[in-house]
């Protein structure tokens, strides 16, 4: 455990000390920004429409002409962006020998990899914390039910985490940045083409099996205030994969 | 105490063999010089000890812990410095040595005071607050050393602690090396011949894998200057020849190739002097039996003929600057 804090907290030291995140988190407000600022401007079109017309259908709902569209920009945001935070977390060491170091200290691979996913989490979830401003400033203007928009942060720290556990898994498969990048894109990518697979495949048992594989569905369910079982596992599971498989590949330093 | 006990090492990739059947042990408090041409195999050795890479057969205790039983414990009471000093350019000497003591496990209470005596050791004050990235391969180096100090650890092992440096680092290390000898039992590895006579007690000397030679260092020596191999090639070979080489003293190990004759001198000593006589009386014994004398080599045993490759190397370095 004390391998984990120390290798997180280095990892983590570094990144904030570096423009990377800075640069990253400031591109990140910027698309985050405009959108919802046209999110706004719909909702308050469409309230003002709803109440012309009497206000009978109950008005605009501000959680899916808001906030839904912000989380879904953010989360298309965070593909990108954690992929190229989670490219450091082994290319580097790999490219600057280190690695030597981390794998002849008295820490596990477990440890290392533990370290790392914290490290690469505390990042994303950093970003995930700043998109969460926005809806949080609409508070002085307007009240709304907390219960969706918390189920969908959840489901957004969820996503991101698996993000990052694909992202580290793919910076331990190489020493270059770029194709780890790219890999890490790719793997983030065909995550949310399974979905697309789920709609080709109508006869059982496929569709079901496909649709639990789609992390569309968990994801929309959490936007839309819905926190299962089901959608817990699904993200559980892709990170724990992730992260053992990202273990294997540490431990494999050893027999190359 | 056996520190370090290496037994039947053996390491492939793939169809290639890195080291072959590597078997020795090092001593508490020693300083041991493992010496080499480039691609002997010493970094691979190094690798294994550390416990950053598995061998392919053998087995490798450290302080009584099996490396590949206990890993954890075996890497507590290593120091290792790589070929390649393993810094992160964005961080301060500082961080990066605090951080490096804190990976190692050293208490949280001793860190600070752990880096200060690694940073006084390696003398890298002045640039303490620097980042590493801005740092001169001297001083990278010397972090890399300090790296490998910071945990106080019992047993160091040192990957070419001086390549790449200028001469005036070159002492200076080689001089911090002597100063760490007794309170850490020390590997280093070196293709440099002189590194080796200035630092260390022992020495192992392998080449293509395999150790072909491990003594002290006044051993290796008395051994190298008892073995020279003469060769000389003959018009016409005959008995008589063949017997007056014999009747040498001095002489032994006579064998015969196609076209002459290859013998071994035991002169039994260093004197040089002796072995040059010996020269001298085969080639009188060659023109005497009319044998038709064309060519006499003389030439150095293995051994020395390794060594002879590597003090040569040593030469280009000062002289040319190439490492």
């Amino acid at each position: 455990m004390r391998g984990v804090l120390v290798i997180a907290g280095k990892d983590l030291r570094n990144l904030f000390l570096s423009p990377l995140f800075y640069g990253i988190a400031g591109l990140c407000t910027i698309a985050w920004t405009l959108v919802y600022f046209l999110g706004l401007q719909d909702f308050a079109q469409a309230s003002a429409m709803s109440m012309m017309q009497g206000g009978q259908d109950g008005g605009a709902n501000i959680h899916f002409v808001v906030f839904a569209r912000h989380i879904s920009l953010v989360n298309l945001v965070m593909i990108f962006s954690v992929s190229a935070m989670s490219m450091r977390l082994f290319t580097e060491e790999k490219r600057n020998q280190t690695m030597s170091l981390l794998l002849t200290s008295p820490v596990t691979a477990t440890e290392i990899t533990l370290g790392k996913l914290l490290a690469g989490l505390a990042a994303a979830w950093a970003l995930v914390a700043i998109s969460f401003l926005y809806p949080l400033s609409l508070r002085a203007f307007a009240s709304f039910d907390w219960g969706p928009l918390i189920s969908s942060y959840m489901g957004l720290l969820l996503i991101t985490g698996c993000y990052v556990a694909i992202g580290m898994f793919a910076s331990s498969l190489t020493e270059s940045t770029v194709l780890s990048v790219v890999m890490a894109l790719i793997f983030n990518v065909m995550l949310w083409f399974v979905g697309a697979v789920a709609e080709a495949q109508p006869e059982p048992p496929w569709n079901k099996i496909f649709e639990h594989l789609n992390v569309g569905t968990h994801f929309v369910n959490f936007i839309k205030g819905s926190v299962s079982v089901a959608g817990l596992t699904f993200f559980a599971s892709v990170i724990v994969l992730m992260t053992f498989l990202t273990q294997r590949v540490v431990e494999s330093n050893r027999w190359r | 105490m056996d520190m370090i006990e290496v037994s039947g090492l053996f390491k492939s990739y793939g169809p290639i063999q890195a080291i072959h059947d590597i078997n020795f042990k090092v001593k508490k408090g020693e300083v041991v010089g493992f010496l080499g041409p480039n691609g002997a195999g010493k970094s691979t050795t190094m690798k294994i000890i550390t416990g950053s890479m598995a061998p392919s057969g053998g087995s490798v205790r450290v302080a009584g812990f099996d490396v590949f039983e206990d890993p954890i414990e075996v890497k507590k009471r290593i120091g290792y410095l790589p070929e390649n000093p393993p810094v992160y350019g964005d961080m301060s000497v500082e961080s990066y040595l605090k951080f490096v003591a804190k990976l190692k496990g050293v208490e949280a209470s001793r860190v600070k005071a752990q880096v200060e005596k690694s940073i006084e050791k390696t003398d890298l004050g002045s640039v303490r607050r620097r980042l590493i990235q801005n740092l001169s391969k001297g001083y990278r180096q010397r972090v890399g050393i300090a790296q490998a100090l910071v945990s106080d650890p019992e047993v160091l092992i040192l990957d070419e602690p001086t390549s790449g440096l200028d001469p005036r680092q070159v002492a200076e290390v080689r001089a911090l090396i002597k100063e760490l000898k007794g309170e850490h039992t020390i590997i280093l590895s070196t293709h440099i011949l002189p590194e080796v006579q200035a630092m260390c007690e022992r020495i192992i000397i392998i080449n293509r894998g395999h150790i072909v030679a491990q003594d002290s260092l006044e051993g290796l020596s008395t051994r190298m200057a008892g073995a020279t191999q003469v060769k000389i090639k003959v018009a016409r070979p005959s008995g008589e020849v063949e017997k007056s080489l014999q009747a040498i003293p001095g002489v032994s190990a006579l064998v015969k190739s196609e076209h002459g004759y290859a013998m071994a001198i035991a002169s039994g000593g260093a004197a040089d002097g002796a072995t040059d006589g010996v020269v001298e009386r085969i080639a009188e014994a060659a023109v005497q039996s009319r044998a038709g004398l064309l060519e006499l080599r003389r030439e150095s045993a293995d051994l020395e003929e390794i060594f002879l490759k590597l003090t040569t190397s040593e030469e280009t370095q000062t002289t040319g600057g190439a490492v």
